[in-house]
Formats: C-alpha cells, sequence, structure tokens
C-alpha cells in the first residue's frame, strides 16, 4: 500500500542543525526533505495521528552541528524523540491527551554550567481535554507543563484554557513562551533553571482585535502581533516591571515613567506599542529576522514584507502566488522557508529574497464557485504513468505522480495573474487526461459580470515527449454555444474525445482524423469537431467510451444512448434512471456498464448492453466510479448519509468515516469487497497499473496485483492499495474481504443493507424480462421542435411516411 | 528538471492580456509562392478606349521599364513604376498586336487592316510599313535574337518572315488552314518560329529549311483553335493555349504532348512566362507558366511539379498578360478597357544590395581587420573597457548557452492592469484600434468584476465616444458579438443621460442603431436560407 499526497503546511516546518534538511509535518508522520535537492530523503513514520509540531534539538557546540535529533508532538497523544539522520525512534512519551502545540524552551536556553549532567527537559504543551465536569462532548484546550525527562504531565500546572487549540509561540532563545487568546496574549518567562513546581511569572497584553500570531524578538523586548484586520503591533519593553526583578536582561530604558507609555492599552506592562499596517487581511505569519532588525509579515495576499523595525521601511517579495502560512528561519542565516497555502514550501535565499527551490506537495482542494452539478472530483488518473491531474487555485493543473509522491509538472490552463483572495471569476470546471496520458483535455468557465462575458472555453494539449509536459493544442472557444460542458471522455485508442454539454448536445473531436495515438504527428495538429448529436434535446450529462471504442455511451438526463462515434449513428437507447445521470463507465472486459445518479433517489445502476436493461441496481449515493480496464470488476465510493452513518461506538478512527468503497463483480451485485474511508466527499477512485510490481517480480506475482486501487479523498490525500490483496489496511481504510465477515459481523454485508438500504429490495431485478428498446425511430425527430419552426406539413409528410415504409421492409427483413 | 519547472511556476510569472486566437485553416493556404504571387499591389488603370489584345514590356533592362499595350487605334506606353501614360502613338485602325525589339529601340504594330509599322520608341517616328497581309494582322513578333527580321501572322493564314530593313517578306510559310492568331520566336534559334493557328494546330517554321515555306518542321494538334503560344526558356518545350486548356509539349521529343493543365473555366487567352526565385536556380525551379482566360483568372503553374500553384481572379475577362524582364512587374489586359498592373516591393533586395555595398566598403578600407586586432588585445585592468569586456561576446562553437530568459513586453494596457487603473486601461486599449487587444482586456475586467464600473466612470467627452464608435463598429462581428452586444445595451442604460446631453454620442447611436438593423437582416435572410436548406439537409441525410 502506497500512500500519499499529503498537506505540508498544516504546522511550521523546521531546518535541521546544519540547515542541509527540512523537517516537514506531513500528516501521521514527518517527511525530511532535502533543502539541496528539494526531494524528500526520509520519513519518520509511527505516530497515529497528525503530527502537530516538531523541534529539532539545538546544537550546543559547532561540533555537534551534526546531531540529528528532534521532539515530534501528535494528535495521537504521544511525544516522540527520534534520530532523524537514520531515522530512528528513540523514546516515546505517553501524555494520553492530543498535542495540538508544543515547545521545548529549556532545549534553547544558553547552556548553563551546571554539574548536574542530566538536566530535566520540559516542554509546554496546547493540549486537548475532555470536560470532566460536564458530561458534555465539550473539550477544551489547556496549555500545561510537561517533564519528558520522566514522561509525565506535572501536575496542577495549567497555564491557559482556551476554545480553541492555540499556537504556543516561543522565542529565539527559550526565555519567553506566549499564547494569544483572541484578543489578548499571555506570556510567560521561563525560569532559567526550570524545574517541575517552578510558578511560571505571567503577563497578560491586550489588544481591540483578534490576534492571529506573534513573534518575540531575538534579543530586545520586543514583542510583535498580528491580528485579523492585518495589522502587526509591536510591543517595546513588555514585562519589565514583572519580569525585571527575574534577571538584568532588559536594557536600562525601564525608568520610562508609567504615563508615558503610548499606544499601551489598559494597565498593560509595557513601554510602548507601535502599529505598522500594510496587510490588507489577516496576518499569518510573522518573524524577526536572527539580528532582529528585520521583521517579516505575510498574510492572505501572497505577498511577503521585510520591514525594518526601528524605521518602518518595508521591502516586498510579491507574487508568491498563494496565501503564506508559515516562515522558519534556518541556523544557516541564508536560507529560510516559506510555507503556503497551495501546499508548496519555498525555500528562499535570504538577503536577495529569491525563491531558490520549492517543495511542492499534492495540491489542495479549494472553494469554487459551484458551476453546476458536475460529478467531478477535478481530479482525473493517467492509468499507465501512475499520475493525476488535479485543478489548482491559480488557473493550472498539477500533474503529481502517484507513486513519487512529488509534483511532476504543473500545466497553466488559462494565463492569468492569480491573486489568492480575489473573487473566483475563472473556474477550471474539468480536466480528463486520456488513457494513455499523452493528451490532456480541459475546460473553463468564466462567470460573467452582470450577465456580461461569460465565456465556455475547450482546450486540447499534447504531450511531446516526456509524461507531464503538455503544450497546448487547440482552443475551442464556446464549444456548445454558452451552455456550460458536463463531460469530456476521451477515446481509448485513438485522438478522438467527446464532450457532452448541459445545452442538449455532445460532439465528437478528432485530431488528425483519428490515426492511431501511438503514431508520431505532425506539429499542426488542431482538434476538429467531427460529428455533433443530439438526443430529444435532453441535458446531456454524462459521456464514456466502450473500451474498444466501437461504442460511445452519453447520457441524456435519465436515459443513455448508445451511439457509433464514427458514423454518428443512435445505435440505442437505454431507460430509464429514476434521477438524472451524472456519471457513466463501461465496465471492463464484459458487456456491462454503470451509471450513477443524483438526486433526492440517487442510484447505482449496471447495464447490460446485451439486452439493453437493467441488470442490478442499488439506491447509493455514489461519489465516483472507477472501473478496472481488464477485469469485469468495478470500485464505486459511497457516501453515507449522515442518518444513516456507520458510528462505531469506541475506535476513535471511525468518527470521521462518512464514506465506503465497494469492490463489485459486474454481473452480479454482491460486493466482492468494502472498505470504508475518511472525508469521502469531493473523492476519487481509480484503478492504476501496478509499476512497482513490473520492475521488481515479474514473474511470481499473478494478474490481479498489477493493477492497484486508488483512492483519494477530499484533502487530496491518498492511498493506492491492491484492491484483491489479502493485507488488511490500517486506519482510514479498513478492509473487511469475504473472509473476514463472520468476525466482524455488525460491519459486514448484514449491517450495511441493514441499515443503509432498507427501502430498496437490492437484489437482482429480472433481467430478461425487460424489453429492449428499438433504436430507429425517425419520426420522433422529424417532428421533433416547436411547432412554429417545423417545416410545412406537406414537406414533412412525405419523410414521415418513408420513415414508416423503412420500418417495415426491415421488418420484414 | 521538474525542480527547475517548479521553481519557474512557484512564482507566478506577469501574463499579458491575450486575445483569443484567431482560428487557422487546417492546411495553410499561403505558401511561400502565393505568398509571392499575391504579393504584387494591383492597381486598375482605367478608361482606355476598348480592349487591351497585348501589352509588351521594354526589354530595355536599364533604366526606367516602360510596357506597351495595344489599345483600339493607338498604341500607349505606360510607365512601369508608377503606372502613368508616358506617350501614345496612334495608328490608323485598332492594333492587335505589338512587338518591341530586342535592345528596346524599335516597336512593331500590326493593325487590322493588314499592315505592320515600325516606330522608334523614343521620339514614336514611323520608319518603316510593311503591306503584304491582305487581311487583318494578328500577330507580329521580333524574334529576340535578331535585329532585323520580323515575323507576322493574319488571318490569311499566311505566316511572313519579313526584312524590315527593305520592307520586304523573305519567306512566305503557307500551311494553316484557318486565321493564324498567335506565334513565338525561339529564344536560342534565331530562325526558329512557332505559329498557332484556329486550325487547332501549331506549326513550328525554319527560315533554313529549304523547302520554301511549304512544309512545317513539327505540327502540333492542340484540339482546340489556338490562343496563345508560348516558347519555354530552355527553347526546347513550348506551351499552347486553347480553349479551356493550356498544354505543354516537348520539341525534342517531336512534338510530344507533356501536360494538360485544364483548370480554366473559360477560354484560356494569353500566357506568358513568370520568373520567380533567385538567378542561377534550375530553370524549371524559376520560371512559371502564367495564362490568364476569360473567366478571370490568372493561374500559375509550375511545369517542374506539373501543378497549380497559385490562382488570383480579377473581376473582368483577361485577354493579355505580360511581365516585365525584372520580374518585378505584372501588366494584365482585360476585354473591357482596364489594366490591371501589379508592381511587387523590392525594397529589401535593394537594402541588402546597400548594406553589402556598405560592408564592401569597410572591408575595403580594412576596419574589420582592425577591429579583429582590437579583439585580440589582451584588456588591461584599470581601463574602462575593463570592466565591459567579455560583454558583447559571441558564445563560441561547443559552449554551453544560457538563454535570457524572454521578457514579457509589456503593451501599455497590460501595464495599467497591472497598477489596477482600469479605466485608464481600457480608455489606452481603445485608442489603438485593434479589436481583438480591446475585447481581450474587456475580459480580464470583467474577471476583475470591473467592466461596469469602468463603463460608469467614463467621462462623456472623447472616452465615451470612444467606446461608441468601437462598439458601432465591432459589436454585430460575430467574433465578438456575445460580448459587445450585451455591454453595448448595458452602455446605452448606464450612460443614458450623458448621451442624451451630447450630439455627438447621439451620432454614435443613430449608427449604432443602423448597423444593428443591418445585422438583424442579414440574420434574417440567413435564417430563410436555413429554413430552405435544412428540409433538404434532412431528407439528404436520410439517404
Amino acid at each position: 500500500m502506497i500512500r500519499g499526497g499529503r498537506n505540508y503546511v498544516s504546522s511550521p516546518p523546521v531546518f535541521s542543525n546544519d540547515s542541509k534538511r527540512l523537517l516537514v509535518c506531513a500528516g501521521n508522520s514527518v517527511a525530511v526533505f532535502s533543502t539541496d535537492t528539494g526531494l524528500q530523503v526520509a520519513s519518520l513514520d509511527g505516530h497515529a495521528a497528525l503530527v502537530t509540531a516538531v523541534i529539532v534539538v539545538p546544537a550546543t557546540s559547532p561540533g555537534s552541528k551534526i546531531l540529528c535529533f528532534c521532539w515530534t508532538a501528535s494528535l495521537d497523544g504521544t511525544i516522540r524523540y527520534w534520530d532523524f539522520a537514520v531515522p530512528e525512534l528513540i523514546r516515546t512519551v505517553d501524555i494520553k491527551l492530543p498535542v495540538h502545540s508544543m515547545v521545548i524552551p529549556s532545549l534553547f536556553n544558553k547552556p548553563v554550567q551546571t554539574r548536574e549532567k542530566a538536566v530535566k527537559v520540559f516542554a509546554y504543551i496546547s493540549v486537548e481535554v475532555k470536560d470532566a465536569s460536564e458530561d458534555k462532548s465539550k473539550v477544551l484546550f489547556q496549555v500545561r507543563k510537561c517533564n519528558l525527562t520522566d514522561a509525565h504531565l506535572v501536575g496542577g500546572a495549567v497555564l491557559a484554557e482556551t476554545k480553541k487549540p492555540e499556537i504556543i509561540t516561543m522565542s529565539s532563545c527559550g526565555e519567553l513562551f506566549g499564547v494569544r487568546r483572541k484578543r489578548k496574549l499571555d506570556i510567560w518567562k521561563v525560569p532559567s533553571t526550570d524545574s517541575g513546581r517552578t510558578v511560571l511569572k505571567k503577563i497578560t497584553l491586550h489588544h481591540t482585535k483578534a490576534i492571529t500570531v506573534m513573534a518575540f524578538h531575538p534579543t530586545q523586548r520586543i514583542l510583535a502581533a498580528g491580528d485579523v484586520t492585518g495589522r502587526i503591533m509591536i510591543w517595546r519593553g513588555f514585562g519589565n516591571k514583572m519580569f525585571a526583578m527575574a534577571d538584568g536582561h532588559v536594557n536600562g530604558s525601564s525608568m520610562i515613567m508609567e504615563e508615558e507609555n503610548p499606544g499601551v492599552r489598559d494597565s498593560d506592562d509595557a513601554e510602548s506599542c507601535t502599529t505598522l499596517h500594510w496587510h490588507p487581511a489577516q496576518v499569518n505569519l510573522l518573524s524577526f529576522s536572527s539580528d532582529g532588525a528585520y521583521l517579516l509579515s505575510g498574510g492572505k495576499e501572497g505577498v511577503l514584507v521585510v520591514w525594518q523595525v526601528d524605521t518602518g521601511k518595508k521591502k516586498f517579495l510579491p507574487r508568491i502566488g498563494s496565501p503564506l502560512l508559515h516562515f522558519t528561519d534556518s541556523p544557516d542565516p541564508s536560507i529560510s522557508s516559506i510555507s503556503c497555502a497551495d501546499n508548496q514550501i519555498h525555500l528562499v535565499q535570504r538577503p536577495s529574497m529569491e525563491i531558490m527551490k520549492s517543495i511542492s506537495g499534492i495540491k489542495l482542494p479549494y472553494s469554487h464557485p459551484e458551476i453546476s452539478k458536475v460529478m467531478s472530483s477535478g481530479a482525473s488518473f493517467d492509468q499507465n504513468a501512475g499520475l493525476v491531474a488535479l485543478r489548482t487555485e491559480s488557473y493550472a493543473v498539477q500533474l503529481y505522480s502517484l507513486f513519487d509522491d512529488r509534483g511532476i509538472s504543473e500545466v497553466q490552463v488559462y494565463e492569468r495573474n492569480h491573486q489568492p483572495g480575489d473573487e473566483v471569476t475563472i473556474v477550471v470546471t474539468s480536466v480528463v487526461l486520456s488513457p494513455d496520458g499523452s493528451l490532456l483535455c480541459t475546460s473553463e468557465v468564466r462567470l460573467p459580470e452582470e450577465g456580461l462575458g461569460n465565456l465556455v472555453c475547450l482546450k486540447f494539449w499534447s504531450s511531446k515527449s516526456k509524461a507531464g509536459d503538455f503544450s497546448l493544442s487547440t482552443i475551442v472557444y464556446e464549444p456548445h454555444r454558452d451552455a456550460g460542458i458536463s463531460a469530456i471522455a476521451f477515446h481509448p485508442n485513438r485522438r478522438m474525445a467527446v464532450s457532452s454539454s448541459f445545452g442538449g448536445d455532445f460532439k465528437i473531436w478528432i485530431s488528425n482524423s483519428g490515426v492511431p495515438m501511438k503514431e508520431e504527428s505532425p506539429a499542426n495538429s488542431g482538434w476538429i469537431c467531427h460529428a455533433a448529436g443530439s438526443y430529444k434535446k435532453k441535458p446531456m450529462t454524462a459521456a464514456a467510451f466502450s473500451p474498444d471504442g466501437s461504442v460511445l455511451a452519453v447520457a441524456a438526463e435519465t436515459v443513455i444512448t448508445l451511439w457509433d462515434p464514427d458514423k454518428n449513428l443512435l445505435l440505442a437507447v437505454i431507460g430509464e434512471a429514476i434521477t438524472p445521470i451524472v456519471t457513466l463507465s463501461f465496465v471492463g472486459n464484459s458487456d456491462h456498464l454503470v451509471s450513477a445518479s443524483w438526486g433526492l433517489k440517487p442510484q447505482l445502476a449496471v447495464w447490460s448492453l446485451l439486452n439493453l436493461s437493467t441488470c442490478w441496481s442499488y439506491r447509493l449515493h455514489i461519489e465516483a466510479i472507477a472501473s478496472s480496464p481488464d477485469s469485469s470488476s468495478f470500485a464505486a465510493l459511497v457516501l453515507l448519509s449522515e442518518s444513516a452513518g456507520v458510528y462505531d461506538s469506541n475506535d476513535i478512527s471511525h468518527k470521521t468515516v462518512d464514506g465506503l468503497i465497494l469492490l463489485f463483480n459486474s454481473a452480479e451485485p454482491n460486493p466482492v469487497a468494502v472498505w470504508s474511508v475518511k472525508k469521502a466527499r469531493g473523492g476519487a477512485l481509480a484503478f492504476i497499473r501496478n509499476q512497482s510490481s513490473d520492475q521488481e517480480n515479474a514473474a511470481d506475482q499473478h494478474q490481479a496485483a498489477q493493477t492497484l486501487l486508488a483512492y483519494m479523498n477530499a484533502d487530496h490525500e491518498y492511498a493506492l492499495f491492491d484492491p484483491y490483496g489479502k493485507e488488511a489496511d490500517e486506519l482510514s481504510i479498513t478492509r473487511w474481504g469475504q473472509n473476514s465477515l463472520d468476525e466482524a459481523g455488525n460491519f459486514g454485508y448484514a449491517s450495511l443493507y441493514g441499515e443503509l438500504l432498507p427501502p430498496i429490495p437490492s437484489r437482482k431485478q429480472t433481467p430478461w424480462t425487460v424489453p429492449s428498446f428499438p433504436s430507429e425511430r425517425p419520426w420522433e425527430t422529424i417532428f421533433s421542435g416547436p411547432s412554429h419552426n417545423l417545416p410545412p406539413l406537406t414537406l414533412l409528410c412525405g419523410p414521415f411516411l418513408e420513415a414508416l415504409l423503412e420500418k417495415r421492409t426491415t421488418v420484414v427483413q | 528538471m521538474a525542480q527547475t519547472e517548479q521553481t519557474t511556476t512557484a512564482i507566478s510569472t506577469t501574463f499579458k492580456v491575450k486575445p483569443k486566437l484567431q482560428s487557422k485553416p487546417r492546411n495553410p493556404s499561403k505558401t511561400l509562392e502565393s505568398k509571392y504571387w499575391s504579393s504584387f499591389k494591383s492597381t486598375r488603370i482605367e478608361n482606355l478606349v476598348s480592349s487591351i489584345p497585348s501589352i509588351e514590356f521594354s526589354p530595355k533592362s536599364t533604366g526606367r521599364g516602360v510596357f506597351a499595350a495595344a489599345n483600339s487605334a493607338s498604341l500607349t506606353f505606360f510607365s512601369a513604376q508608377d503606372f502613368s501614360t508616358v506617350s501614345t502613338i496612334s495608328c490608323s485602325d485598332v492594333v492587335t498586336s505589338c512587338s518591341f525589339r530586342s535592345d528596346g529601340a524599335l516597336i512593331a504594330a500590326a493593325d487590322l487592316t493588314g499592315q505592320i509599322r515600325v516606330f522608334t520608341t523614343k521620339s514614336r517616328t514611323p520608319l518603316r510599313r510593311l503591306r503584304s497581309h491582305t487581311r487583318p494582322v494578328r500577330f507580329v513578333q521580333y524574334p529576340s535574337l535578331d535585329k532585323l527580321h520580323l515575323v507576322s501572322g493574319g488571318d490569311d493564314a499566311i505566316v511572313k518572315y519579313w526584312d524590315v530593313g527593305a520592307e520586304a517578306v523573305l519567306h512566305n510559310f503557307q500551311g494553316h488552314k484557318d486565321y493564324v492568331r498567335c506565334g513565338d520566336c525561339s529564344p536560342v534559334d534565331a530562325g526558329t518560329f512557332l505559329t498557332g493557328s484556329y486550325d487547332h494546330t501549331v506549326k513550328l517554321w525554319d527560315v533554313k529549311a529549304d523547302n520554301n515555306g511549304k512544309k512545317p518542321v513539327l505540327e502540333v494538334n492542340h484540339g482546340k483553335p489556338v490562343e496563345d503560344v508560348m516558347f519555354l526558356p530552355s527553347g526546347l518545350m513550348f506551351a499552347t493555349a486553347g480553349g479551356n486548356s493550356v498544354k505543354l509539349w516537348d520539341l525534342t521529343g517531336g512534338g510530344r504532348l507533356v501536360h494538360s493543365m485544364e483548370s480554366h473555366n473559360k477560354t484560356v487567352t494569353s500566357l506568358c512566362l513568370g520568373v520567380i526565385g533567385k538567378e542561377g536556380g534550375e530553370e524549371a525551379s524559376q520560371y512559371r507558366i502564367l495564362s490568364v482566360g476569360l473567366d478571370g483568372y490568372m493561374k500559375v503553374f509550375d511545369y517542374a511539379k506539373m501543378k497549380i500553384t497559385h490562382s488570383m481572379r480579377f473581376p473582368a475577362p483577361l485577354i493579355s498578360i505580360a511581365i516585365s524582364p525584372d520580374g518585378n512587374t505584372r501588366a494584365i489586359g482585360t476585354s473591357n478597357g482596364s489594366i490591371f498592373a501589379g508592381k511587387r516591393k523590392v525594397k529589401k533586395d535593394d537594402d541588402d544590395m546597400e548594406q553589402d555595398a556598405e560592408y564592401g566598403v569597410l572591408k575595403g578600407l580594412g576596419n574589420g581587420e582592425e577591429a579583429q586586432r582590437r579583439l585580440q588585445r589582451v584588456v588591461r585592468p584599470g581601463s574602462f573597457r575593463y570592466f565591459q569586456r567579455g560583454q558583447g561576446e559571441k558564445a563560441k562553437e561547443g559552449d554551453y548557452l544560457v538563454a535570457r530568459g524572454k521578457k514579457v513586453k509589456l503593451a501599455e494596457h497590460d501595464k495599467l492592469l497591472k497598477k489596477f487603473r482600469h479605466k485608464e486601461a481600457l480608455v489606452a486599449v481603445l485608442g489603438k484600434k485593434d479589436p481583438e487587444n480591446v475585447v481581450a482586456v474587456m475580459e480580464e475586467l470583467v474577471a476583475r468584476r470591473k467592466l461596469i464600473k469602468c463603463v460608469m466612470n467614463l467621462e462623456v467627452e472623447g472616452e465615451l465616444g470612444l467606446l461608441m464608435g468601437f462598439l458601432h463598429k465591432y459589436a454585430t462581428v460575430p467574433r465578438h458579438s456575445r460580448l459587445l452586444m450585451g455591454l453595448t445595451r448595458k452602455v446605452l442604460e448606464l450612460r443614458a443621460d450623458d448621451i442624451r446631453a451630447s450630439e455627438g454620442l447621439k451620432l454614435c447611436v443613430r449608427n449604432l442603431k443602423r448597423s444593428v438593423d443591418e445585422e438583424i437582416r442579414i440574420q434574417q435572410s440567413l435564417q430563410e436560407m436555413q429554413g430552405i436548406i435544412s428540409p433538404l439537409l434532412r431528407i439528404a441525410s436520410r439517404r
């Protein structure tokens, strides 16, 4: 099983002591990237839930720079200590409470020359606790102190309680740390010799807006905090009174009289408070440079601003293209990293502020206005190369390798300067890769301004040499007048594609008059419309080619029309689904067609092409369908409705299960295998040809292991697994094969059918008695359309009679 | 590789506002050759009295070129530079054919009375009058290698070979059974010539043959009355025109038919030789056969590849064609008294020549060598040149060249859009008069949700008028009409008061209304046509 597509920007990354490596919290593990190449070199696996904090043990002497130890904290309630060079888990501290943030100030304190060898290490953590006093499932978040050396929470030391998980921010020398609480900042001072019983001194600073981020000056008593409106407050000389007696770190300006504290609210313990305002929206990152001369800030608008702390002058690093989330300095002053909301981490060369390398994770889903009811998660898979094409917010398509877990390339679909935070006016609605991965088809919609200037574009791309390197071949403006495109499908082995529209027609596009794909094509091979078809002017909602390419199936709302793509002849009409069909798929080498429809009565139906009738159907809400190319099975991603959800009482991992993957053999309605998954809404499924097995052990593998099933959830995390294999997968994907039916009785089919599908008898409907529909009904097309559009009856009479006569003769023959 | 690509995409580059792409024909219609032939900028010389049966360019290659056009009872000389009338020679009757002597000093003109007159081209004084033909003479020509003789043919079916100085007929070639209408002298042999006649035959005559003009050396049958005949430059092949076809014959093969080109729809009236490509190429790759016909088409025939390479239509029946010896001027005579004269721009060649000349001068002075030496001189630190060393250096063979990234050239409206000065951008692009760009900027403004605001903010003076003028001109263009018609409605809605107040804008609206009315009329007639055709198509698809 291969997993990937994890979010790299959920927590700030950390540099190793020699700045050669970057430790990134990626889902349940910590990914270690090389800063030279930008490629992943190692992974720290072991946590069972999201890793929220990683702290590298700093080097105390130049010689110890090669030491590679780190602490990680996770939502699974453990704090672990690793050697990430090997990589190896050294010890685990189980505190049984989900940790949302952690700082270990004592690591950064200047080494005090003590005779004791083992100084106890204390961490300050933000944990999630269930409110014990009330019986509700209300959760509170507490800032607590934890003794890592002895592996226990320090009792009674609840420093603060918050409603939301808060990030603890620590000053670079580990002397101070703070937490924001809505409009307040709580700041504690860490005593130089920490022990379990020490009471920490605390001050509170107030502001009028909700504070989002804070940063400590490395050398002086200066604190910067950003708020939701985009302002940056800088408090100078905070805590002089409260912390002054502890040590003489503060500069001599503490003699200033109390009434001369400009900008400081109430009776806060600070000398002055000034405001910097440039950001139009919420400030997400704040960081002082290591010498304290500059302050870096960034926010939603994707511009890194470098402020001169003393003068307030600013420089910009604009056009990063995505909201900025975190900024991390490295021990090496020439390199630092910016985490962006589009799952990219940019490594920035410091003085020049140039982006040297980018670690690009899978593009995260983004919100865009729903154009129409199209069932497309925006993901399209290349079965052979194991690539997935995903839409990005900046009007591009990212090609991501599922096996290598890294981005291959990006194709800019629409050339426009994207400004994060702007109103979305251009939406890439669908992305489809051809079966061999050499062609790409995208459609985009420009939304109108007060009814002006809407446009639908269909674009064909072809890759010249290597996979993922696409260049634009053809643009079709308004392929179906102004109607939106509902589905695009490629012919399996020719340069042919079909696009169907809600305007009631579909068009078949060909390039090079349909020569086989493998042949070398001339440079200027454009795509032209080969044929157009419609069925009773009904909206065409889905389209698919059969595996051999001889039949094209187009769904006209509730019926499925079958066409000969070459001659553009209507072969047959299969009816009739209850609600409009949203997706169609031919099942591998069987003669079955799967359709899924949405609406009040969602349906998964399998149709037989031999007798043009329903084989069987379920009343299920289907999110995605994938059919195996070379067997007669298909997989469907089922959304569980909230009421009928399968909730397990004690297992934490089932709390968020909202979907099932069902693997069917198309001939029979009983699923072969079932997996339950999380975050299924907006997920995607595909069968992928197994690359690794091709190379390694081609001899002893059996046929089935050659294809893997890929599941990508709504957060674009994915897993590749062998649908026929016996491996039991942990956590979010749990396998219940037929062999495990007896053990897990309440998860098996009985509960599935009993709870999910009570209203529909899920038995096979008697297929053979359903009459098939004759395909040729010419009189329907003769009289179709409003009466004022029809030619005079005298003209119509001839063809009508002619049609009847033709019918008779065919019957006679 | 993938990593470097990512770093370039990480920082989003500045994209220009791009107009929608134009659709291209699948096979580009403009080949290099058709580009060449359509580069003749055509001007029409009007107001001539009657049809132009013959046009001849002066062979004199030096100085300003002149061409003579037979026109009613006069012979008019036109300048090949600006197509102005240079001079006119009046004759007694309708001139049918004319021919320059090879040095361009004399011109012979034949007329319907049956006489041939020879003039000097400079002073237009008649020098000789050759009288022997009893019927109208239709063809006269100076042999290209001979200054003393003339060949003529006429409606009396006799071909005559004249001694011009003595005004005497040397040979009478009798063999044609019908009117002789055309002929051509061999470019390689002074005494050999072809004649074509309405008896469908083309005969090759040789004055040196001793059968006293009774029998032609060679005879081919075109199959239709022959309108024109022409030797190809090698002298070994010739082309004949008659009926709808142009035929190509091989002389060395004993008059074998090589090819028959039948792409004209009406009678082909005249042939001429066109030059394409550089000197010194193979003959066939350099020359083309140009034919004109009564169907108004001029066709260019590549007789190396045996195919038509260019076709061009003129709005009149064409009866004569000639191309200047340097190949840069073309004149086509029509049957309704006008001449389509075309001249090719040869500026580039001239520039090349000038550059060559300059280069030669430089070389002569030895400047190039000195520059070479200067390059080799070692540049010492301390001089200004030391800081500039290597900047202008060209990459050597085998050097790894790091190409400088192409700079995006931003137009004025792009720069203004970048600064979010939306209205200024719209005004700027409206002033540039490129409709594609204007629509592209409008689309970008729509994407930014700023178009309506821009329209609201346009100043009444000038700016709104500019927009209204644009809408009047392009609102009905199908490519842009979906956006522009909606915009027009919005503009009229939003700025109704301003428009009412201004006289100039009212005029714009009136114009707009007119163009919309016209478009509606076109649409209606198109719909009518569609209504007629669609039942037919439906029945046709049924069969």
